[in-house]
């Protein structure tokens, strides 16, 4: 038998700095440094935190969508669900209870059904992932309307405007949430036998499935994970803000696909890590930050996303041939 | 001898990154000659393909084409000079028709729309000639790879070649068909049509070609008329060493009871089948192309929905209604169609290796490196797959990456093996490697199930021969009839009306 460092090469650390996920690290310090220089304010602990405190809500949305693209999918329903889960807690008023544990918990239950609602109808009735979270996005929208109307919702719930606004220590408590759900979210991606089915769908989902991996089982759990994570992000959404209104997560949808492409996952599945959305959605903030210093219309903040998106799937687009 | 040439390629070289796979390589087609390709897998064949053919562009050397030399063979060219090839990796559009397929490229015109009437009667002629008896307007994607692979070859024909270069047209095909397609190309080449045949079935290239060119490593190691060659002799200029038996020798070491009894099976294209496999038996499955053969292995592995009369399957009663629930009760599958059906290309091999133990262990179990590490490396030294596990599977050539979708089961110590055609395009080295390995299995008390497009494998290996036609099973061949004659006849004579089983 041979040694396993002879069959297993050592991974280079020069490939390593040259991979997506360090780019996008890259892009981060050298925006933020730059920017410095410009204004002076904003490298500085606050507004650094601030911007981490931003992150942590598209960061906590692309969990769910880095682990659904990765499986080969597409989760188009997270922005809606982000809403669900900001109208809905104060809702839930016969859950009273003074902390507002039960209310959240209750509205991430239902996230999870929605995301497995999802699942079910791409596994079972092979609808494909586009229209199925599309449709349910539209759904969820006409549903919120019905309930909510034009107004804003407001909230007094003691746990969530704690961990929107709460910094023990000094740092964040969403961000501390963020840390330990990707810290969760890695583990599950890259040291569970659950990640590597999620792998193994998005790069050959016939050959997954004739080696024996429950790709229906594994389809309705990553979707109900997106849900989770939306909802997740959405009760922050409304710790953050102390009210919810209709189409408050809407820019969350592109947030996260931006994310988990600037952080290097292939869209066409298969490829990919969290630990590359991480900076993704840091980049993210800080590419809307500068916007606003710069004191230009939000339409270019769209433009920018747009075209960050484009160009990388552009990219993208030259790996499907080497396929 | 010169002036009929009409391809001369001359001290072609080509790179890939810093890989040299063609060096020095000089190659003559002429017109009514057919002439044979050899190589093992990875020696260069399909890059001297697309060079020959304007796929690719040559790192050295020229290419002259009815005595115009060319720096590189662009595809405009290759097309203009009447140059076909049958790839071996199928260019169908799974969507599209037959004749849609066939005449891609080249459909028939009038007023700017496609002339659908004048494409399905040329489509026909086509296909009549490779004898492919299909509706045209079928979706190729509805047909087993051997009815795709008829449809390729009658898409080269469409274009009425004066160049034909066909990569292991056989590789999926039976006798019965393999037989059609040499009188086509006898009939071509008395035509005045050139031919490059590349097959890894030496008694075809014996039978059919007139010259070889042997490929090894890149380099042309002969360049010779094939008049006075045998089948030892050509696998000797092959692998440039004596060859051993391809074919270990047989000893019985089947056991009477089965491990799996079925009545009155059906599952798509199979109809009302009863069968046993037994334990320490290579049980085979022959019969013409696209007869059922593929779906009777789905359903049993439970991968198509089927249904049965009676089913036991190692002592459960019942088919099993899921691939996990197949592989449970101890079954395993390696599919025809490795790349799309069998692998995780873009993974590397100790990834692949482990894909089934992911799907059986608990979703939440803390996955090992060092203990995958292990299990990869043993599986591999098992199979003889060298070098390093960190590799992309679609590095590997075809006869490793055939070893990795088969030694991925070997953890689970499956009784029943169930294999689709596990030597297409498997290099001879390769092939006996996994011969042996087959009856090993048998040996071990597992027990095998080999269906395969090549009737020497089925003669040679198996204990028993259960011959499919239209979706039944029409004979049982024992170990004592056992003969290629008595497979392609049986796999015939339902034909005949009234002999039908």
């Amino acid at each position: 038998m041979t040694s396993p460092t002879e069959r297993f090469a050592a991974a280079r650390w020069q490939a390593v700095l040259r991979s997506r996920p360090m780019l996008t690290v890259a892009m981060v310090a050298l925006a933020w440094i730059g920017a410095s220089f410009f204004q002076p304010g904003f490298g500085g602990w606050r507004h650094l935190r601030y911007l981490l405190e931003l992150a942590a809500i598209v960061g906590l949305v692309s969990i769910g969508q880095t682990l659904v693209v990765v499986a080969g999918g597409i989760d188009l329903s997270v922005g809606a669900i982000v809403t669900v889960s900001a109208i809905g807690v104060p809702l839930v008023t016969w859950l009273a209870d003074p902390t507002g544990t039960a209310p959240a918990l209750f509205i991430l239950l239902c996230a999870t059904l929605i995301g497995a609602l999802n699942g079910l109808g791409i596994a079972l009735l092979r609808v494909h992932p586009m229209i199925m979270t599309l449709a349910m996005a539209t759904f969820l929208q006409g549903v919120l309307i019905l309930i909510a109307g034009g107004s804003a919702i407001s909230a007094q719930n003691a746990v969530l405007s704690w961990l929107g606004n709460a910094r023990p220590g000094g740092i964040s408590a969403s961000v501390l949430l963020w840390l330990l759900a990707s810290a969760i979210a890695l583990w599950l991606l890259h040291k569970t036998p659950f990640g590597a089915r999620l792998f193994a769908l998005g790069t050959n989902p016939l050959a997954t499935s004739l080696s024996g991996i429950g790709v229906r089982s594994t389809t309705i759990a990553v979707y109900a994970i997106s849900g989770f994570t939306a909802g997740l992000a959405g009760a922050l959404v409304l710790g953050v803000n102390g009210q919810g209104y209709v189409g408050i997560g809407d820019s969350y949808l592109l947030a996260s696909i931006a994310s988990v492409v600037l952080g290097g996952t292939s869209i066409l599945g298969g490829r990919g890590t969290y630990a590359g959305t991480i900076p993704g959605a840091i980049l993210l903030v800080t590419i809307t930050a500068l916007i606003t210093m710069l004191n230009a219309s939000a339409g270019w903040r769209n433009i920018l996303f747009g075209t960050l998106i484009m160009a990388l799937l552009l990219l993208s687009g030259r790996e499907r041939q080497r396929r | 001898m010169t002036q009929d040439a009409i391809v001369a390629a001359r001290s072609i070289s080509r790179s890939f990154f810093s890989n040299r796979v063609l060096n020095d390589v000089s190659i003559t087609l002429r017109a009514g000659t057919i002439h044979a390709l050899l190589g093992e897998n990875g020696a260069g064949k399909s890059t001297l393909i697309g060079i020959l053919s304007g796929a690719l562009a040559p790192d050295a050397g020229d290419i002259d084409i009815d005595g115009v030399r060319h720096a590189a063979v662009r595809p405009a060219i290759a097309r203009a000079a009447g140059i076909a090839v049958v790839q071996q990796e199928l260019s169908l559009t799974s969507q599209l028709s037959i004749a849609e397929n066939v005449g891609m490229g080249a459909l028939p015109r009038r007023l700017g729309l496609i002339d659908y009437s004048a494409l399905m009667r040329r489509a026909h002629e086509v296909c009549a000639l490779v004898g492919l008896e299909q509706d045209l307007a079928r979706p190729v994607g509805d047909l087993p790879l051997g009815q795709q692979q008829l449809v390729e070859i009658a898409k080269a024909l469409f274009r009425k070649p004066r160049v034909l270069i066909l990569d292991e047209p056989t590789s999926s095909l039976s006798a019965h068909e393999a037989a059609n397609l040499m009188a086509v190309l006898r009939r071509l080449r008395d035509a005045g049509t050139a031919v490059l045949y590349i097959s890894h079935r030496l008694n075809e290239v014996l039978a059919l070609c007139e010259w070889v060119t042997v490929l090894k490593d890149g380099v042309v190691t002969a360049d010779r008329s094939l008049g006075g060659v045998d089948a030892q002799g050509l696998v000797r200029l092959m692998v440039g060493r004596e060859p051993g038996d391809l074919f270990p020798r047989w000893t019985p070491s089947a056991e009477p009871a089965p491990i799996i009894a079925v009545e009155g099976l059906s599952a798509g294209m199979v109809r009302d089948v009863a069968m046993t496999i037994r334990r320490g038996e290579v049980l085979g499955v022959g019969g013409l192309v696209g007869q059922g053969q593929e779906d009777l292995l789905l359903g049993l592995y439970g991968a198509i929905p089927a249904v049965a009369g009676r089913a036991e399957f190692n002592g459960v009663v019942g088919l099993p209604r899921s691939v996990p629930q197949a592989n449970a009760r101890g079954l395993a599958y390696v599919p025809a169609d490795r790349k799309r059906e069998g692998l995780h290309l873009i993974h590397s091999i100790a990834w692949n290796l482990m894909i089934p133990s992911f799907g059986r262990a608990p979703s939440l179990a803390m996955r090992r490196t060092a203990s995958e590490r292990e299990r990869a490396i043993a599986l591999a030294d098992r199979l003889g797959i060298k070098g390093d596990l960190t590799r992309e599977v679609q590095a590997l050539s075809g006869g490793n990456q055939q070893k990795v979708a088969l030694a991925k089961w070997l953890p689970s110590d499956p009784p029943v093996l169930l294999l689709n055609d596990p030597t297409r395009g498997v290099d001879v080295d390769t092939k006996r490697e996994i011969y042996a390995l087959l009856r090993r299995f048998a040996a071990e008390g597992r027990a095998v199930v080999l269906l395969s497009s090549d009737t020497p494998e089925l003669v040679n290996l198996c204990d028993r021969v259960a011959v499919m036609r239209a979706g039944r099973l029409v004979r049982v061949l024992e170990r004592t009839e056992l003969s290629e004659e008595a497979i392609v006849s049986a796999a015939m004579e339902s034909a005949v009306p009234g002999a039908a089983a």
